[in-house]
Formats: structure tokens, sequence, C-alpha cells
């Protein structure tokens, strides 16, 4: 187990500059998931701490040792690759003890680590078979396997679960989750999928364009975004941001050329981004005399409905904006249906319209 | 429908000489003779009595297993030369240079070779320039150096094709296999040994076994240069016939050493057909 530290880390491919002066610190134990979209630099961090791409300008250290100058195997690192990496025509067995072997550990040594590795991943009735004979998922725990072998000071995973279907995703999460509980390892994700940076991580980090956006455990992501682009990259649907006004005190949502809805805001007068949760976004019972007297209440027609089992997603529009709102799954709920929602506002974000930077 | 004119016109062309070669093999000495006669299997045993077609087939072996090897040892080399991640620019320029041997026909190479190899060639002049022989060498002409000088203008003829065949094998290896045998730890050689000759398995075993059945039957680049010569000493099967057939005008043995050679082949291209069926 070691601490990361990554210090105002740069990537140039000739004239073009992709990481702009990264600085994470990651302690040791920690499970760090790099998430952003396609293109945001969290893979060129990733491969650059792993040695695999070299540094333009800043410095890597793993442990105590700055490691710019070091080759992938003298990093104490090992790395699971999205699409696992695995020597096709080696079998499970020698896949996991190669690097032992080219280490000239000897025999019996390689024999036991392999074995007892194997036992931790369910991995024994496949040892002798070759990676093409392996599930996606199987072919994924050897892969980890192959990595936990080498007893490694860093794990980095580069989207090791982007080829595996949904369900199996959401299996294999709760294998890496487990074995870190287990290992302990340092562990450096990178993922796009904001799930799996909020279930794994003990600290996200949050990149677009080459810079970090913000990075905090997953609460601190999810509850306190710093900007529109967190906000709305975190959460699934994703955040409702809705461009509205503020003039006296009172914020109206959405646009004046639509029915709107105004609520008391201490905010200076002007242009803001108002965002709110689709969970923060109340289905009100028409019966109940609760909600006939519920503040910031307001009658929207049903566009659209989402079934997705558990919940009811149902996408209406306000202030001539499109909002998605979340309710019980066992509620009857169709297009083109009048229903009466409230903004829980106390759950509103704010953010500057210009700058997309929040306003607290 | 469509295929069936063109079907026609390769079966007739491919059989009737094929037949008719067979057909000679079984007669005395035909064309010359204008009333030959059949005689069986008498060329076959003649054939297989005389130690000039021993030598020739121990030849045609010597040259074809050392020219594969030399066109796979210098065309992998190259072939991860050109693949390797370097300049655009520079590396099209070497993929262009690499591949002129092999657009090149057989009579221009052989010429070439003949001038470099002379014995007030080129090659001759520098190697006794940089003190490496004291006095010329008479590359084709020397009965111990011929066959390998004949390697030599084989092997620089025929590695482009390896060396484009490995290529696109290599190509298709996935670099996340380099940079997991780097992780693991692996140096350059161990990284080919373990990762790009497992994955060009296929295609070596598929392209060696192709360059084995050309080089089997290669002639023009042997009549060429050393024309079997000296003596009989790079005498192959492909210009045994030829002789026989345009010196000494004895077509029916001409034909019957035509027919081992095609058995041969036959076996060789067998043996292809089964390898790229269990690859598909």
């Amino acid at each position: 187990m070691s601490k990361i530290e990554i210090r105002d880390l740069v990537k140039r491919y000739d004239d073009t500059q992709v990481l702009h002066g990264i600085n994470i610190q990651i302690a040791s134990g920690e499970f760090t998931v790099l998430v952003g979209p396609s293109g945001c630099g969290k893979s060129t961090t990733l491969r650059m701490v792993a040695g695999l791409e070299s540094i333009s300008d800043g410095e890597v250290v793993i442990g105590d040792r700055v490691v710019n100058d070091l080759r992938p195997k003298e990093r104490g690192i090992a790395m699971v690759f999205q699409n696992y990496a695995l020597y096709p025509s080696k079998t499970v067995y020698e896949n996991m003890a190669f690097s032992l072997r080219l280490s000239r550990v000897p025999k019996a040594e390689i024999e036991r680590k392999v074995r007892e590795v194997s036992a931790i991943l369910e991995l024994d009735p496949l040892l002798q078979r070759k990676p093409g004979e392996l599930s996606g998922g199987q072919r994924q725990r050897v892969a980890m396997g192959r990595a936990i072998v080498r007893d490694p000071e860093v794990f980095l995973f580069d989207e090791p679960l982007s080829n595996l279907d949904a369900k199996l995703r959401t299996q294999m999460r709760v294998e890496i989750k487990t074995l870190h509980q287990r290992l302990k390892n340092t562990i450096v994700y990178v993922t796009h999928d904001q799930v799996e940076a909020m279930t794994l991580a003990d600290r996200i980090v949050v990149m677009r364009s080459g810079i970090i956006e913000q990075q905090g455990t997953p609460d601190e992501i999810f509850h306190n975004p710093v900007n529109t682009f967190v906000a709305g990259f975190m959460g699934s649907p994703q955040m409702n941001l809705v461009e509205s006004s503020v003039s006296g005190g009172k914020i109206s949502i959405g646009d004046a050329n639509h029915p709107q809805l105004t609520a008391e805001m201490q905010l200076p007068d002007g242009a803001v981004t108002f965002g709110i949760r689709p969970d923060d976004i109340e289905l009100l019972d028409e019966q109940s005399e609760e909600a006939n007297n519920q503040a910031n209440k307001q009658t929207v027609k049903i566009s659209l409905v989402e079934p997705v089992g558990t919940e009811k997603l149902f996408h209406f529009s306000l202030g001539g904006k499109p909002f998605i709102g979340k309710a019980d799954g066992r509620m009857q709920l169709s297009e083109g249906q009048t229903v009466n929602i409230c903004l829980d506002m106390q759950y509103g974000y704010y953010f500057d319209a210009q700058s997309g930077e929040r306003i607290r | 429908m469509f295929l069936l004119p063109g079907l026609l016109i390769l079966s007739t062309l491919l059989s009737i000489p094929l037949y008719k070669v067979f057909e000679y093999s079984l007669y005395d000495n035909v064309i010359i003779n204008p009333e030959p006669q059949f005689v069986g299997l008498d060329n076959y045993v003649e054939v297989i009595g005389d130690t000039g077609y021993w030598q020739a087939l121990w030849n045609t072996f010597l040259f074809t297993v050392g020219s594969v090897i030399g066109h796979m040892v210098i065309g992998t080399s190259l072939a991860m030369l050109v693949n390797a991640n370097i300049n655009k620019r520079a590396l099209t320029f070497f993929r262009t240079l690499l591949i002129l041997p092999w657009i090149f026909t057989a009579v221009v190479v052989a010429l070439n070779w003949q001038l470099l190899l002379n014995p007030f060639g080129v090659v001759n002049y520098s190697l006794e320039w940089l003190g490496f022989i004291s006095e010329p060498l008479d590359w084709f002409g020397d009965a111990d150096l011929a066959m390998w000088s004949l390697l030599l203008v084989s092997t620089w003829r025929g590695y482009p094709f390896i060396m484009i065949s490995f290529l696109s094998g290599l190509q298709s290896v996935p670099k996340e296999l380099y940079e997991a045998a780097e992780i693991d730890g692996a140096n350059f050689l161990q990284r080919f040994w373990h990762v790009t000759l497992p994955q060009l398995k296929p295609v070596i075993y598929g392209v060696a076994l192709l360059d084995l059945i050309w080089t089997f039957q290669l002639f023009p680049l042997v009549w060429l240069t050393t024309g079997g010569g000296p003596g009989r000493t790079t005498e192959v099967l492909s210009t045994l016939t030829y002789r026989l057939a345009f010196v000494d005008f004895e077509f029916s043995k001409a034909s019957t050493t035509a027919v081992t050679i095609l058995v041969i082949s036959a076996l060789f291209t067998i043996l292809y057909l089964r390898n790229e069926t269990r690859r598909k």
C-alpha cells in the first residue's frame, strides 16, 4: 500500500495540451475514482501514473519515490485494462503466474500465490482454461487476479467494467468493492460511469477537458457540486438545470413567456441557473389537504413517463423548460395527465448563469 | 452461371497441360520421337535411379528451407521495424523502400545481383576495401559459395512478402497486450516471445507454407544467376527439368521430374489448405 501524489501533471502531444496541471493526493489504501466524459483526460492521467505515457511536465509520486523516469515494472503498480489484455495463448494459471515467472520467483512460491488468489476470486476451476474459453466476467476476474498476484503497491483500473453487460457490471462492482475492503490496497479507478464512481469511491475526482472540476467524497460531489458541469454529470437522471431570473428577492423559474414557478429567494437580482434533482420534485396527492396548502406548488402536464421499476420518471415542462421528476414506481401515471407537483426549494441549487459556478 | 465461362477456361488451361505432362512421363522420348512408345513407369524408375535427380532434390530442399528461413527472419525483423512507433513520414519511407525488392521481376533481380557479386563488382570491392577479403571472390562461380549467394539473393527477393504479411498480423495485435506485458516486467525479447509470436502463429504457419510452395518451384532466379552450376552444386528440380527439356531435349524425363515437383508441391498445398480451413 502506498500513497500517490500527482503534482501539476501536464500532458502535451506536439502543440496540443490535453492535461493542464492536475493535482491529486491519494492516501494510502484509498479508492479514488477519476470520472468524466470521453476525452476529459482521465485515462491519460492513469496511464501516466502507470508509466505507459510520458509525462510532459509535473510529477507523479508513488510512496516516497518520484516515478517519472521509472519503467512501468519498477513503479510497483498493477493494471487492469478495459479489454482485459489477457495473453490469449496462455492459460489462466499462466496469465496469473507470468509476472512472477519473469521476476524469477521460485516455482513453489508462484504456485502458492496463484492458488491463494484464485481461491479468493473463485478461479480454481478455470485455471487450465484459455481466455478465449471464458465469459466476460470470468476474464475480468482473471485480469484482477493477475494484478493481485503481483502484490503491487497500487492498483490501476482503466474502465474495467465497460465491456460487461449491465447485470454483470453491477455484480463485478460489488466484487471490486468487496476486494478493496479485504485487501485495503490503494486503487485508482477510471470510469465514465457516474454510478460506478459513486458506488465504489472513497474519493471522486471529476474531470473535464484536462482539468479537475471537483474532487471530494461521493457525498460532497453529489450534494455540493461546485458548478453546473459537476451537478449535471453526477446523478442519474441528471439534475434539472434551468435558466431563471431573480428579482426583488424572488426567483422565477424558466422562461417568462410561459407559466413560471416563483419562490422567495435571497439572491442578487439577475440571471441564474436553477438546479434541482428529480428526487426533490414531489408529486402531490390531490386528495390531501396538506398538498393543497403546499408552497411552491404547480400544476403541470406529464409529457412522458419512464417506468424504471422501483420508481417512475415523469417528464414535464415548467416555465417552458423541460424537467424530470421522480415518483414512486407504484403510482399510476400516464402521458397527458395533469398533476400537481412541488419543488422542494431547500434542496435547490443556484449557479451563476455565465460562469456556471455555484452561488452559495 | 456467371462463373461458368471463367471456370471452363481455367479448367481447360489447367487440366490439359497437366494431363499432357503426366502422359508424356509415361512414354519414351516424346516430341523428338514422332511415334513415342508407352513405357509405363520406366521413366520414373530411371529418374529415381539417377544421382543427379537426388542431388537436385537435395539442393531444392536446401534452397527452399534456407530461403524460407531467410525470408522469415529478415521479414519478421523488418516487419517489427516498420511497425515501430516512429515518425510517420520516416515510416512510410521505410515501408516503401523495403518493399522494393518485391516489385522487381526476377530477371532484373538476377542481373543486378550478378553485377553486384561479380568478381569485379561492388560487393567484392567493398569487402576488400574493408579488409574482410584479400582477393575478389567468385560468388556464383565458386562451388562453396554459390548456394550461399543464391540464398542471399533469394532472401533479398522474397522477404517483402513475409514482411507485409507479418506487418498486417502485427498491426492486429492489441496494444494493451504489450502494455500488460510491460507492466508485468517483460523486456523486448520476452514481449516478442510471449506476445508477438503467439499472436502471429496462425499467420506464420500459413505464410511459411505458401512461401515454401513458391520457393520450391522457383526457376528464373536460379537459372539466371548460377544456371544450376558450378557443376550441379545449385541445380534444383526446376532447373533440372528445364535442362532436361530444353537443353538435352529429353522431354519425357523432364515431364517425369515435373510430375515429381507437382506431387511434392501438392502435398505442401494440402497442408496449407488444411491450415487455412482450421483458421476459419
